[in-house]
């Protein structure tokens, strides 16, 4: 997926000159092809990222289209306040990119870990939010990013999960994209890394629904209340707090338009505490396919009519 | 007859804060030569216009002082006598800082460490695009606390943004006291010269030194960037608000307006100003 943001970025920038990539000493080798092609276009705008993203305001007032490329630790939540008064206030096309998001930098601790990004980001008027699953829906994002024309926040998780789709889906604003489309009583929404995790607990539910959310800010209510109507109850999956990311921007949704049970599947309010490999941390995070499944099970027995909700047991039977 | 006239500039700021109830008085006061002069004679300006193509950008990175802007604004017909006396005035475009939805105002600021940044953005996407514009940045000495202003210094030096004048209120006080109470900063010149600036120092209230100083910053034959630090005095203008840092945070009453007004309408000769 990273490669296909690199690839994107160089098509964007060969297109247009007026695309300028600016980095604060981050990237290492992923920006060695944009160096070579477009040699002119690249700033390595140093360990400073509040002149960064005042540079890149300054920038795109100028006339050009920056692209802010960093970790989601520090694009967007160390310059919060930059992206908010500089880029959002005047509605400026300016692409942020933060990478690793979630708990990809497992063993580098806290500081390198963003499961703050989304909810931090969706209270600021003009800004999109984009966060892709696979390489598909990262072309699809790059491309959406560079159409808006305004301030746009594309969130990049753990890359190298292989493909959700196998062509690029035609990605609607605001709409969660359906990946498998069933009569059951669930619908299962997640983002990101998420995604794939969704697919596999979803058939241990036959008839789910599963959908990608790759566009996050705006949300298009009518599409989403409409998934909320169809189903019993809605599972939404993010590595991302459980608070403000996807499953809160769900619920807003669900709770004015279509009132439903919401199970939210996500980092719980906490830090990591230890180190390890990126499973472990999910593990410690309760993000492992054994914790989500204990998590949803939990969850289904306390919806009024759970009956509805059939699991297929371990030898793959429907229940009784 | 002289545009831009300091006392004039003065009297519209005090019609402004006393229409609004506002403070930051004494933060507009002392940056009023330096706005007269770059107006007068280093703005390029284009067509008159507050978006005009090819202008010069004037970045008050110090949006406190956002009252002087406005007065200079007022001078170019940009703002009009009602938007004067319906300062702060119910659903009323100008804010009490810099807000750049505002034609005129080039950045948002208030926030302080912020305009800085923007303005080297500005500056570096014009030598990049070769259009021959300039960028104005002006910052408070207090608002220097900032670090976010030294990381756009370091990156102006480094991209040689010779189009760049970083330009100083140094008036020595900042909301809570005197700069040197509240963040000793040492001397500011010696640090913008550290950093890599062309850099020289005036009397930010002797209109002939700032002119002198900005003619042979911006006449350079260097590839570096400027900075003007402008020696000034907070409150500048009215006796009773020099030096008085009572003065960024204090309302006028109708007693202190009269008095402030009766000071900026009589000069030295006692000749009286409109």
């Amino acid at each position: 997926m990273r490669n296909a943001f690199a690839k994107a970025l160089i098509r964007a920038a060969t297109d247009d000159p007026r695309v300028v990539l600016l980095t604060g000493d981050h990237g290492y080798a992923l920006f060695d092809e944009f160096r070579q092609v477009c040699p002119g276009q690249y700033i390595n705008a140093g360990v400073a990222e509040q002149n960064m993203v005042g540079v890149a305001a300054g920038l795109a007032k100028g006339g050009l289209r920056p692209v802010v490329y960093g970790l989601s630790a520090f694009i967007p939540v160390r310059v919060l306040e930059q992206i908010k008064l500089d880029v959002c206030y005047e509605e400026l096309p300016v692409v942020f990119v933060g990478d690793g998001a979630g708990v990809v930098y497992s063993v580098l601790g806290t500081s390198h870990q963003s499961t703050e990004d989304i909810a931090v980001l969706r209270a600021l008027p003009h800004l999109t939010i984009l966060s892709p699953a696979d390489c598909w829906e990262m072309a699809a994002c790059m491309e959406m990013a560079f159409h808006r024309g305004g301030p746009v926040y594309l969130r990049m998780g753990k890359a190298d999960l292989g493909e959700v789709h196998s062509c690029r889906p035609k990605l609607m604003w605001g709409e969660p994209y359906s990946l498998q489309d069933g009569d059951g009583p669930l619908a299962w929404i997640a983002t990101g890394s998420m995604v794939r995790a969704a697919a596999r607990m979803a058939a241990n539910w036959p008839g789910s629904s599963v959908y990608s959310a790759p566009c996050l800010k705006p949300v298009n209510p009518d599409a989403v209340a409409a998934i909320c109507r169809r189903r019993r109850a809605v599972i939404t999956l993010e590595e991302h707090s459980v608070y403000g990311g996807l499953g809160s921007a769900i619920c807003e949704v669900a709770s004015a338009h279509a009132p439903t049970w919401v199970c939210r599947v996500g980092i719980p309010d906490r830090f990591s505490r230890f180190c390890g490999s990126y499973d472990y941390l999910l593990r410690e995070h309760q993000l492992d396919d054994k914790s989500i499944l204990a998590q949803i099970e939990r969850f289904l027995a306390q919806v009024p009519d759970q009956g509805c909700f059939r699991r297929l047991d371990v030898l793959g039977r429907q229940a009784a | 007859m002289r545009t831009f006239e300091p006392r004039k500039l003065r009297q519209t700021i005090l019609r402004m804060a006393r229409a609004g109830s506002t403070v930051h008085i004494a933060c507009a006061f002392s940056i009023v030569e330096l706005l007269a002069v770059l107006h007068r004679s280093h703005l390029n300006l284009g067509d008159r216009t507050p978006r005009a193509a090819g202008r010069d950008y004037l970045v008050l990175s110090k949006g406190h002082g956002v009252m002087a802007q406005y007065a200079c604004m007022y001078e170019l017909g940009w703002l009009a006598d009602s938007d004067i006396e319906s300062y702060f005035h119910d659903g009323t475009p100008l804010k009490g800082l810099a807000d750049a939805h505002v034609p005129g105002i080039e950045v948002s600021s208030g926030s302080l460490g912020h305009g800085l940044s923007v303005g080297v953005g500005l500056a570096l996407a014009a030598k990049r695009a070769g259009t021959g514009q300039r960028c104005f940045a002006v910052v408070g000495d207090g608002e220097m606390n900032e670090g976010a202003n030294w990381e756009a210094l370091l990156f102006a030096a480094h991209f040689r943004l010779s189009n760049l004048v970083v330009i100083v209120d140094a008036n020595g006080f900042q909301a809570m006291g005197s700069t040197r109470d509240v963040m000793d900063l040492g001397d500011i010149a010696d640090k913008l010269r550290a950093f890599g600036l062309e850099t020289r120092e005036a009397d930010g209230h002797d209109e002939a030194a700032l002119d002198a100083a900005l003619t042979e910053l911006t006449h350079l034959a260097s590839d570096r960037p400027r900075a003007l630090v402008a020696h000034t005095v907070k409150g500048k203008g009215v006796s009773f608000m020099e030096h008085d840092n009572r003065w960024h945070y204090t309302r006028l009453s109708a007693d202190t307006y009269a008095a402030a007004l009766a000071e900026l309408q009589t000069c030295s000769s006692g000749e009286r100003f409109a």
